[in-house]
């Protein structure tokens, strides 16, 4: 379970505090999705940093399965927006990294690593080094690095938004295969309203007016079959959209 | 791809030879020697002469490099990865990085004696700042979003270090020593001019001195040997530790 009470995120400028986050509250149960979503610059980054350990200084609380969060102490899995894959290292020792500095050798079965190549079919590439992959593959390398690790927590930030449309839907339908099989708590940041809809089972509106959350919509939609095509799905996007445009409009209002 | 390489050498060595043929055929005087002259007077001396010079040179060589390694690489890592001790170093080191460091060989004799240590002081200084300046870049263009699955991981310093740090910086890091050795060389033989008789620098001046031309010529055809020899360590180094830039 993944708890957020009260958390608020300032950074220094030169001259004064900027408030990115304000005051956002949020509780994701065990094994749940969780999208985040909001217009540029609202702190979707942010909040995900913040629940990374990655930040050294905020206000509230941020507790994972009941702990503080700390790196250290929860395996916390990043997957950062361009994949963050290491240029130097083969894709293999790529996904084998995470385990290596988790120091988490009953981890590094290679059955674990091996099976999870063939089931995002990279099963061949695991020589090459990231250069020599396509946007997709990388993608999937950056699945793999993550799900081997099996985090307590896995965040995602813009997982998909490099690919293209086609390549973006086949990886959300992996990414979701992955997570059945694994029961991951996962936040994912995103900017498609369709992605939220598809694979978030909550969606946090982040608002850039306060900094806070101005909305969480528990998605009916989520695991339904071939729910893309569907009526409701293009009427909740365009409700959603709605929800973020009206945050929008706020800003330029109070200019 | 070593193969192909090492054909290419061969083709400029064997075109230089021709050029040096030629001229030495043109001009007809002492001051340039055929190059088979030279060759069979190398054979000749090589042993008992020139190589305990060219090891006394390839020691200061490697004696400053090694000291440039260990003081610069650990500068550089921390002006790359810490930003307040940048802030600190940054103005030391652009206010004494352009120095020509030659200007400083008056003062470093009076220091340290015309013996070895300013000799080696010398070429450390010339490697040093190419070395933290390289570093330094290569760890500050590494993207935070790289870094952050790693600290998320709880990944300590040594992790980053190894695994990211290190591995980032490595082809800078060398174009840095391959550029500075050049300098450093050439700055070398000037030092092996005086305060000591060991050295190619020494070995090659004088033998101009004694008017002896072939043994001159043999010492420069050994200092671009050791050139080379040098050049190509660092290539293979490059290839094997950095192969995954080529891909
Ligand atoms: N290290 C930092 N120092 C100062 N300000 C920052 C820092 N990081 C982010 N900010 C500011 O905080 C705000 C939120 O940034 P954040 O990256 O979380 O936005 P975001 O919602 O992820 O935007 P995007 O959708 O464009 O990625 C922005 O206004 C940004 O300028
Ligand atoms: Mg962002």
């Amino acid at each position: 379970m993944i708890k957020v009470e009260n958390v608020s995120v300032k950074y220094k400028t030169d001259s004064d505090m900027y408030t990115a986050i304000a005051n956002v509250n949020l509780e994701i149960p065990d094994g749940g999705t969780c999208a985040v979503i909001g217009p540029s610059g609202c702190g979707k980054s942010t909040l995900l940093k913040c629940i990374a350990g990655l930040i050294p200084e905020y206000e509230g609380q941020v507790y994972i399965n009941g702990e503080e969060v700390n790196p250290r102490v929860q395996t916390i899995g990043f997957m950062p927006q361009n994949y963050g894959l290491l240029p130097w290292k083969t894709v293999v020792d790529n996904i084998r990294l995470g385990m290596k500095i988790k120091k988490a050798p009953e981890l590094l079965d290679r059955n674990v690593i091996k099976q999870l190549m063939r089931q995002l079919g990279i099963e061949g590439l695991g020589h090459r080094y990231p250069v020599e992959l396509s946007g997709g593959q990388q993608q999937r390398v950056a699945l793999a690095r993550v799900f081997a690790l099996q985090p307590d927590v896995l965040l995602m930030d813009e997982p998909f938004s490099a690919l293209d449309a086609i390549t973006r839907e086949e990886m959300q339908d992996i990414f979701l295969n992955l997570w059945r099989k694994f029961n991951v708590s996962t936040i994912f940041v995103t900017h498609y309203v369709e992605e939220a809809l598809y694979l978030g089972q909550k969606i946090v509106v982040l608002s850039a007016h306060t900094g806070g959350i101005s909305q969480i919509v528990d998605n009916p939609l989520f695991g339904g079959k071939d729910i893309r095509k569907k009526q409701e799905f293009f009427e909740m996007g365009l409700k959603l959209r709605n929800l973020i445009k009206k945050d929008w409009n706020q800003i330029w209002e109070n200019q | 791809m070593g193969k192909s390489v090492s054909v290419w050498y061969l083709a400029a060595a064997v075109f230089l030879t021709i050029v040096w043929w030629i001229a030495s055929e043109i001009v007809q005087l002492p001051i340039i020697p055929s190059p088979l002259l030279v060759a069979e007077n190398m054979s000749d001396i090589f042993m008992d002469y020139i190589a305990i010079h060219s090891i006394y040179s390839l020691w200061r060589i490697a004696a400053g490099l090694l000291l440039a390694v260990v003081v610069g690489l650990p500068l550089g890592v921390i002006m790359g990865y810490f930003p307040k001790w940048d802030r600190f170093l940054s103005p030391l080191v652009y206010l004494t990085y352009p120095i020509p460091k030659i200007a400083l060989l008056p003062i470093l004799m009076l220091l340290f004696g015309v013996g070895e240590s300013s000799k080696i002081i010398m070429i450390f200084l010339i490697i040093l700042f190419q070395v933290v300046v390289a570093v330094r870049d290569g760890i500050r263009a590494i993207p935070r979003e790289t870094l952050y699955p790693l600290y998320s991981l709880g990944a300590g310093f040594k992790d980053i270090f190894f695994e990211v740090l290190w591995p980032a910086s490595l082809p800078k890091f060398i174009t840095a020593i391959r550029v500075a050795l050049a300098t450093a060389i050439s700055v070398l033989f000037f030092t092996e001019t005086f305060g000591t008789r060991y050295g190619m620098g020494y070995f090659i001046m004088d033998a101009w001195l004694r008017v002896n031309y072939l043994e001159m010529y043999s010492g420069i055809v050994v200092l671009s040997l050791i050139g080379l020899v040098l050049f190509t360590t660092i290539d293979l180094i490059e290839q094997h530790a950095c192969h995954w830039q080529y891909k």
